[in-house]
């Protein structure tokens, strides 16, 4: 086990950012902390790499003791979500500054800084200033400066964060693409569900200073551990009084399914390829299902229809 | 200027220039006619003036002095300026408030109640502290030591008034992105704290030259005012005027006013490549 938090807790004032954390991050993997803004989620990743202390509780990286240590002496990678440019610096010399740092033989940093620039594809761009950039740029330039140093693990701080949702895209695939390449412990920050269950290997959920839940994509999706995990990774409605998600919902214009509830649709809402219907039940249950369009088209749906709701087989509910 | 803007509603033409030519006329009674007297009573006789007032050792010495004492003044202001304002800006202790408008406090107190006040504390003979450092052969009060202390005391908030809002501005993101990266506290405090804060030091430290270089008040007091010994020039500037050798007190206020505008120019000279580097 790469990173190991234990028992950790942290304190704003009265706010209560992190309450007796304890989780292990796996050697090699690309972990997503996912959660709402103000969850603790940025503390933890803070206080992972010595950027914060926290007020009780042990962190050590790679089996070393790391709580006390400074962040210059515990090896990690750290990408912010405003870049943290060194914008009196070019390109390079960015990206040269750990190691720099480090006092490491000029040529071998020179060949790093070539290698790293090529790997985050802005060779061209070595002698420009960070200003010059655009913000995905300099995000990637950024990774190479935290690559640069060899670290035991990459921290990103909701790494696209700032960036529009086109670029924001891109970099995603190319992070988990890197990732492939390189193989570091990569820890991530992000509240934007779908870029963690796109991404991640290993989801940890955190909310209110708490871990909620830890494991795959696949397994949160599937077997969320409670309302919160479930609401969080995914749109969903109550149906027969449970939570389930609008599209494991099958929809019926005639009695078929025993135990179908009955109601009657009061908006169609037409999103592209989707169909989202609000459906009144007859005991006064407001269900949202989605559909695709074919499907709707198929039922002949409009609004005032009489539909029969149930859920779809192997449906997640909670 | 006036087609800067397009908005609806402009001033009209007669009040703009009533307006231009208010303002023109008030930098021009207040500062430039009072600043151009002294040039021109200077060179009234040509350079034979400035070349009179320089063969005077007082003159000279006191010149020198002022530049000692400036200079000297400037550098521990220097140190002390950025120190303070990276513990105003980076930390959060108790009583941070307080610390920001105590130093403002040479801004608001006049030179001459500080003097006063440096007299009390380091007077060898009454003085709260100076007897004992006398006791260890350290004067400070009508000696060196004293004035420059004057003049550090009064420059105090010129180098952390221009730094506090840089560093405010350029955030602790660059710096923690350094230390973790491996840079120690040195490290990122040469490599990347100064690099940022570099115009504002520049600004700081010219401001507080200016400043020192004209100091009067504090320094008359806590120097004593013996020609030859502890006379600055702005100093021997009243008394050469008092004594009725008006183009030596002309000659000298032309050098102070002059070196203080060079200074400006030179940071003038220097800015705008510093926007073209870090745009």
């Amino acid at each position: 086990m790469s990173i190991e938090v234990k028992n950790v807790n942290k304190r704003f004032g009265d706010f209560v950012a992190l309450d007796d954390v304890s989780v292990s991050l796996p050697t090699g993997q690309l972990t997503a902390l996912l959660g709402p803004s103000g969850g603790g989620k940025s503390t933890l990743l803070r206080i992972i790499a010595g950027l914060d202390s926290a007020d009780s509780g042990s962190i050590s990286i790679e089996g070393t003791e790391a709580t006390h240590l400074p962040p210059q002496k515990r090896n990690i990678g750290f990408v912010f979500q405003h870049y943290a440019a060194f914008k009196h610096m070019s390109v390079a010399k960015n990206v040269a500054f750990g190691l720099e740092i480090r006092k490491r033989p000029k040529p071998e940093i020179e060949r790093k800084v070539a290698e790293l620039l090529d790997l985050v594809h802005l060779s061209q761009f070595a002698n420009r200033l960070p200003a010059q950039l655009s913000g995905g740029q300099r995000q990637r330039m950024a990774l190479a400066r935290a690559l640069a140093v060899e670290p035991t693990v990459l921290l990103l701080d909701e790494p696209f964060g700032a960036l529009d949702a086109k670029v924001r895209k891109e970099l995603r695939d190319w992070l988990r693409r890197l990732h492939d390449e390189v193989h570091v412990t990569t820890v991530f920050v992000t509240h934007d569900q779908e870029e963690a269950l796109e991404v991640a290997d290993e989801i940890v959920v955190i909310n209110q200073g708490r871990v909620e839940q830890v494991g795959t994509p696949d397994q949160l999706y599937d077997a969320p551990a409670n309302d919160f995990v479930m609401s969080f990774l995914g749109d969903v409605t109550t149906l027969g009084g449970e939570l389930i998600r609008p599209h494991d919902i099958e929809v019926d214009v005639v009695p078929g399914e025993p135990g179908a509830i009955e109601g009657s649709v009061s908006r169609v809402l037409r999103i592209g390829f989707e169909v989202r219907l609000t459906v009144l039940t007859d005991e006064g249950e407001v269900v949202t299902v989605e559909l695709t369009r074919t499907n709707a088209r198929r039922l002949g749906i409009a609004e005032g229809s009489r539909v029969y709701l149930s859920a779809v087989r192997g449906a997640t509910r909670v | 200027m006036a087609n800067h803007s397009a908005a609806v509603g402009r001033r009209s033409p007669a009040l703009t220039w009533g307006l231009r030519i208010l303002v023109v006329g008030y930098l021009l009674m207040l500062v430039l006619w009072p600043s151009w007297y002294v040039v021109q009573h200077t060179f009234a006789d040509g350079l034979t003036g400035i070349q009179t007032a320089l063969q005077d050792p007082d003159v000279q010495h006191a010149l020198l002095l002022t530049a000692q004492v400036s200079v000297l003044a400037v550098l521990i202001n220097l140190v002390f300026g950025v120190g303070v304002s990276l513990l105003l800006v980076r930390y959060d202790f108790p009583g941070r408030r307080a610390l920001s408008a105590l130093i403002d406090l040479p801004l608001s107190v006049s030179p001459v109640v500080v003097g006063l006040a440096l007299v009390l504390v380091y007077n060898g003979r009454y003085g709260w502290f100076g007897p004992w450092l006398e006791a260890h052969g350290i004067q400070i009060i009508f000696s060196w030591p004293g004035m420059v202390m004057a003049t550090c005391f009064v420059a105090l908030p010129l180098i952390v008034r221009e730094v506090v809002p840089v560093l405010e501005e350029l955030g602790d993101d660059q710096e923690q992105a350094a230390r973790s990266l491996g840079a120690s506290g040195w490290q990122t405090f040469s490599r990347i704290t100064v690099p940022g804060i570099r115009w504002a030091i520049v600004y700081g430290v010219v401001l507080s030259l200016a400043r020192s270089l004209g100091e009067f008040g504090a320094v008359k007091v806590v120097a004593g005012n013996v020609a030859g010994e502890t006379q600055t020039a702005t100093v021997l500037v009243q008394q050469k005027y008092q004594n009725f050798e008006q183009t030596t007190a002309y000659s000298v206020s032309f050098l102070l006013a002059f070196a203080a505008v060079l200074c400006l120019i030179v940071v003038a000279l220097l800015r705008p490549k510093a926007s073209k580097e870090s745009p």
